[in-house]
């Protein structure tokens, strides 16, 4: 624990101060408070229409985010030979791809909760209304990278950034394409299909009431089997790496 | 007493590493390497680029997988994570999380080698200030100079006092005078009792420090033995004398060999029977003798003769 908790560590101080993680909280806020004069909405823009705006542009700075800071850095510690220095001491390599995704995943929770903590000051300076329900969307957004920085941190683990990029974006994509694959190849076993519609509470969030508790575990237990899965298999890949 | 504590600190047996180059070629990086480092003793790994030097230290210390063979450090399986729990290393150019301070590096890395958290802070300062870092504690490392960050290499190589150290070019990116700090930095360890590995290029450094070395040539080891058994030269004995303005005396000229005159500082070498009657010509010149010590060929000329060597027999 201790170990993990060394590697997750400095991955998160290393990761949390690079510009990229400021431009991209930068630009989200600027978006954020531009979203209310958006020419398409008009005057009296509806709360339900900010809502999935505000959601949406927080899962797509995060996903951006995500990406960055995870695509290449174990290739890039590999590179640069920084990996030398961690898998040489008594660490297991396992520990070292899971301590990895811990410290993105928490700079993950600190952008998430800042994009929040923006997207709700603007609802209350414009609305009136302290949407407190965003925060429902932003667990789910978070869990979500989380699925997708463990796909990532594990195909990083064997191969190079731009495949790992051009894979996690399309595991994304497939990920939320579920129900139109299934209705064009209706033979394919529903249950096989690898779905993060989980995730995806932007409506019952921005239009509706929320999502409840029990819908929180279950996607939460979706979470957690993802992430254990893509975690053992980067593992495993890298186990078998000569470093 | 065990035989984890009388064996010898590192033991290869056999190591043997072949890559498969893509569709089915192969290629042999290290071939049937064994190497037996005594405790408390520094070895030296020699060899040209491309010899397998740092592939067996990588294969040692579990960052490469071997094709074959038996890697051991204090009797346990050095792949393992309790063999490398004695192990403290030094990569070739060393590099570093950019954005860290040179104290939060520190914490890591002592962190990840088991040093008690309350341990970690004075172990900081102290390591920072032996290897010439005093005052860079705060300092993110991304403004760090080359020589900089290898001498942080070496403070988190030893962060938590392993009982074998793997520098690999350990002097590459310094300054002379933090060369001569690394070296006497291998010897301190030495005194406190580890045991180290040295793999490196700079074979004057080799020379000044190593107790035995191994010159790998082509993924197999091609020599190993003290230093002296390896260089001194059977049969010739090296003589240094000065105050002779005038050069050797005839009598010693027409039999010393390797004569360089630097600064007034005379060097030649003799067969060992004609050793008494160089140095009393010498004095019969008025001049003094300096040195007189067995004839150590360099390293460097015992490298190349043995590429040479190697050269001619694969032509």
């Amino acid at each position: 624990m201790r170990r993990l908790s060394a590697i997750a560590g400095a991955v998160f101080l290393d990761a949390i101060k690079r510009r990229v993680v400021l431009a991209v909280l930068f630009f989200a806020a600027v978006l954020a408070f531009s979203a209310p004069s958006l020419p398409s909405y008009g005057a009296g823009v509806d709360v339900g229409v900010y809502r999935e705006v505000a959601l949406s542009l927080t899962f797509a700075a995060s996903i951006i985010l995500a990406l960055a800071l995870s695509a290449n850095r174990i290739p890039s510690e590999i590179e640069r030979r920084t990996v030398y220095n961690v898998t040489a001491k008594p660490v297991s390599r396992w520990e070292y791809v899971v301590g990895t995704w811990i410290g993105i995943t928490a700079v993950m929770a600190a952008v998430i909760a800042a994009f929040t903590v923006v997207d709700q000051a603007v609802g209350l300076i414009r609305y009136g209304q302290p949407m407190w329900q965003l925060w429902q969307g932003a667990l789910a957004i978070w869990m979500e990278t989380g699925v997708l920085t463990a796909f990532a941190v594990a195909v990083s683990a064997v191969t190079g950034p731009v495949v790992v990029a051009v894979a996690t974006l399309t595991f994304a994509f497939i990920g939320h394409s579920r129900q139109p694959v299934l209705v064009s190849y209706p033979a394919f076993p529903g249950w096989l299909y690898p779905s993060l519609d989980s995730f995806n509470v932007i409506n019952p969030v921005a239009h509706g009431t929320g999502i409840g508790v029990v819908y929180v575990g279950l996607m939460a237990l979706v979470f957690a089997g993802w992430v254990a899965a893509l975690l053992a298999l980067g593992s495993l890949g890298f186990m078998r790496r000569d470093l | 007493m065990s035989d984890t504590a009388r064996g010898p600190a590192i033991s290869i047996a056999g190591a043997r590493k072949v890559y498969t180059v893509f569709p089915r070629a192969q290629r042999i990086a290290v071939d049937d390497v064994t190497l037996d480092v005594p405790r408390g003793a520094i070895h030296g790994l020699l060899g040209p680029n491309g010899a397998g030097k740092t592939t067996t230290l990588k294969m040692l210390l579990g960052l490469v997988r071997p094709t074959g063979g038996t890697f051991a450090v204090l009797g346990v399986d050095s792949r393992s994570r309790a063999g490398r729990a004695h192990v403290g290393f030094l990569p070739e150019q060393p590099y570093f999380p950019p954005q860290l301070t040179a104290a939060q590096a520190m914490r890591l890395y002592a962190r990840l080698s088991g040093v008690p958290e309350r341990e970690i802070a004075a172990r900081t300062g102290e390591l920072l200030e032996r290897v010439g870092l005093e005052g860079r504690a705060s300092t993110t490392l991304s403004a760090f100079s080359r020589g900089m960050l290898q001498r942080l290499g070496i403070a988190q190589a030893i962060v938590s006092r392993p009982s074998v150290v793997v520098l690999d070019e350990p002097a590459s990116g310094l300054d002379p005078l933090g060369q001569r700090d690394v070296r006497n930095l291998m010897m301190q360890l030495r005194d406190d009792g580890a045991t180290v590995l040295l793999s490196s290029h700079q074979l004057s450094e080799a020379e000044t420090v190593c107790d035995r070395v191994s010159i790998m040539s082509r993924g197999r080891v091609a020599a190993e033995g003290p230093i002296a058994e390896l260089l001194n030269v059977a049969g010739r004995t090296a003589i240094r004398v000065a105050g002779l303005p005038a050069g050797l005396p005839a009598s010693v000229a027409s039999v010393a060999a390797d004569v360089v005159d630097s600064a007034g500082l005379i060097r030649f070498s003799v067969d060992d029977g004609e050793v008494r009657r160089a140095i009393d010509a010498v004095y019969d010149a008025g001049g003094a003798v300096v040195e007189v010590e067995p004839k150590r060929e360099s390293l460097e000329d015992y490298f190349t003769r043995m590429l040479a060597n190697e050269k001619g027999e694969v032509a």
